[in-house]
């Protein structure tokens, strides 16, 4: 750099530098890009506007586990599952948490053309689909399962001996489980609803009313079959009209108690909860993944 | 020591040498080359139309109307999109199997907004570096650097929002050079600027091919805009190549001078054409236009106003907008 300042015999001006330095690889931009991504859904490197929602969504999803771990330390019972934790606040929690940051990771680079600028760097058309799901999966993952962890620490620094912390732990792992697969499939739906339109308030309105119509109308179904006790047909399938109670069916067909979470023990029903769950979560990475192909040759 | 110290000067020297020859191996590939390249869009739009030619280093104008087939050129050299039939390849590279090889080679200005508002141009160029593939710490730096080559200094830690047009064309530019391209493809750099701010952008794209070894290519429906920085032009009409030659041959053809009297125009047409000069009434008949040939033009010009004792308010030399050229071209026979 000073040789060719002084080569050149300008003083205020360094002039243009080469970069000859190593490059990133495409995986190594996917990872920045879902990086950058993951911050944003928490609107960390945004303004203080952009940290509101997630910040209530965070604190609101971690109160019933700070109470109630407070609660076992004092001598109580462990009262939320780690399977279905509170299941209306989680529900009402991932809605509200999607509906604000979805947008923020898709639809603000539609509204503002910015995409024409990815696809002209050395990421695929793909990836940058790929990156924002990623990113929302962790966060969603990160919602989902810190208010498990705050509770399973509060308890087993509570209870006494291995074999009662090893119980907490054996209740744990498919909590942590069932978690994965909300942030799997919620993330992906969240993601292609928003990258419908670029409005940003049309693509919140969007997955909020899809995502609360088809659980209102699920739990609608399942209270008119007889509720959640109910063993015919129609309660077992009732499950079947929104993501959220498809995903409590797979829990309960995996094994999970049937009377703590959102639906009517589907049974023999079991697997079509299972293969909704696949179809909706490869229906809607097609979408995505088409909705990106489209605007890249655009 | 001193025998085993020997070699140690002539290291420099070795690499000193073997990067002359890498640059001269650089400038005599072609930056652009394609041959036939055909792209059909279903049912029967044809937006390139055997498109065969050449671009050398330095700084190229892409002229075409709009609707000419520049963006779907652009789009085929991104390696965006497929050609339906010929060959593309940019700086040695083949567009539909190395696209993204080649895209790290390039550094591509869009036409349009492509900004967002509620970041500052510093973040935004840095994020935009790194998706070049620069680490982070670098991508900072570059970022920094280029938003000062564009002429952004402390404005760089505003929200883009905040700024005007010509800042926020600095940022498109600053964000197609972050990454240290080979090539730049500026997609009409100059919409939306005022005539100061167009002059300035075009001197800043003619510093950035003159001082950085950078080449470019710079879309445009404007000829007397880019003319002015090009080395060579190229011409596109329907998807086809009209010309490709470089800038002196192109203003040739493309120079005029207009001419307006208050009054007398009628008298002052037949005047130039009994004395070889073919004037052109513009549509509203208040100008004249008279093709460039070279400096005695103004002389026979001038002395036909002269003995006609017309009242002359306006001498000025012109280009063609690039329709015009085409028309120009279509009537010569120059395709």
């Amino acid at each position: 750099m000073s040789e060719t300042t002084t080569a050149a015999g300008v003083i205020h001006d360094l002039g243009y530098r080469r970069y000859e330095g190593p490059r990133l690889g495409r995986a190594q931009i996917v990872r920045a890009l879902t990086w950058h991504s993951f911050r944003s859904c928490f609107g960390i490197g945004r303004g203080v506007k952009a940290k509101i929602v997630p910040i209530l969504a965070i604190v609101a999803m971690c109160l019933p586990a700070f109470v109630n771990a407070f609660a076992v330390a004092r001598g109580n019972a462990r009262l939320f599952g780690y399977d279905v934790y509170v299941p209306s606040l989680r529900v009402a929690v991932v809605i509200i948490f999607l509906a604000a940051q979805a947008p923020e990771l898709v639809s603000r680079d539609l509204r503002n053309h910015v995409l024409p600028l990815y696809f002209s760097r050395p990421l695929r058309r793909d990836d940058y689909p790929l990156a924002k799901y990623l990113a929302l999966t962790a966060a969603l993952l990160l919602l989902i399962e810190v208010p498990l962890l705050i509770l399973y620490v509060g308890t087993i620094a509570s209870v006494k001996g291995g074999s009662a912390v090893w119980g907490q732990t054996r209740a744990l792992i498919p909590g942590l489980g069932v978690g994965l697969m909300w942030a799997v499939l919620m993330a992906a739906i969240g993601l292609v609803l928003a990258s419908l339109t670029g409005r940003r308030a049309y693509s919140t309105g969007i997955v909020a009313i899809s995502c609360v119509l088809t659980f209102f109308l699920s739990l609608l179904l399942i209270q008119a079959e007889g509720g959640q006790t109910a063993t015919d047909t129609g309660a077992r399938v009732a499950g079947l009209f929104s993501p959220f109670t498809i995903l409590d069916g797979v829990r309960v067909w995996l094994g999970g108690n049937p009377t703590t979470g959102l639906v009517a023990n589907p049974g023999h029903f079991g697997p079509l909860y299972g293969l909704a769950a696949v179809i909706l979560l490869a229906a809607s990475l097609g979408g995505l993944a088409a909705r990106y192909r489209k605007v890249s040759r655009s | 020591m001193p025998p085993t110290e020997a070699p140690e000067p002539s290291g420099p020297a070795q690499a000193v040498i073997e990067t002359a020859v890498v640059e001269t191996a650089v400038i005599e590939t072609a930056v652009i080359e394609t041959s036939g390249l055909t792209k059909r869009y279903p049912p029967n739009v044809t937006a390139l139309d055997g498109l065969t030619v050449r671009v050398a280093p330095g700084v190229t104008g892409l002229v075409g109307a709009n609707g000419a087939g520049k963006s779907t050129l652009i789009k085929i050299l991104l390696g965006l999109i497929p050609p339906t039939s010929g060959q593309a390849q940019v700086l040695g590279h083949d567009c539909q199997s190395s696209g993204e090889k080649i895209r790290t080679l390039l550094g591509y200005m869009p036409e349009h907004d492509c900004l967002p508002p509620d970041v500052t141009a510093t973040e935004f160029v840095t994020h935009l570096g790194r998706m070049s593939g620069l680490p982070s710490t670098v991508a900072k730096e570059r970022a920094a650097e280029s938003l000062r080559h564009v002429g952004l200094h402390e404005e760089r830690y505003r929200l883009i929002g905040t700024y005007s047009t010509g800042m926020k064309q600095r940022v498109k530019l600053a964000q197609a050079l972050v990454g240290d391209p080979r090539l730049l493809l500026l997609d009409e750099p100059t919409n939306g600027l005022d005539p100061a701010g167009r002059t300035a952008m075009l001197e800043l794209i003619a510093r950035i091919g003159a001082e950085f070894g950078i080449s470019i290519v710079v879309a445009s429906h404007l000829l007397g805009e880019i003319e002015r920085i090009c080395d060579h032009l190229v011409a596109i009409e329907a998807g086809r190549l009209l010309r490709a030659d470089t800038i002196t041959s192109f203003t040739q053809v493309s120079q005029v001078l207009a001419v307006e009297v208050e009054e007398g125009m009628v008298q002052l047409q037949q005047e130039l054409q009994a004395r070889g000069l073919v004037a052109t009434a513009q549509r509203d008949h208040r100008v004249l236009l008279v093709p460039l040939g070279g400096d005695d033009t103004y002389d026979v010009v001038r002395d036909a106003v002269a003995d006609l004792a017309l009242p002359l308010c306006r001498l000025e030399q012109r280009r063609h907008q690039v329709e015009e050229l085409f028309r120009d071209d279509e009537s010569s026979e120059h395709v």
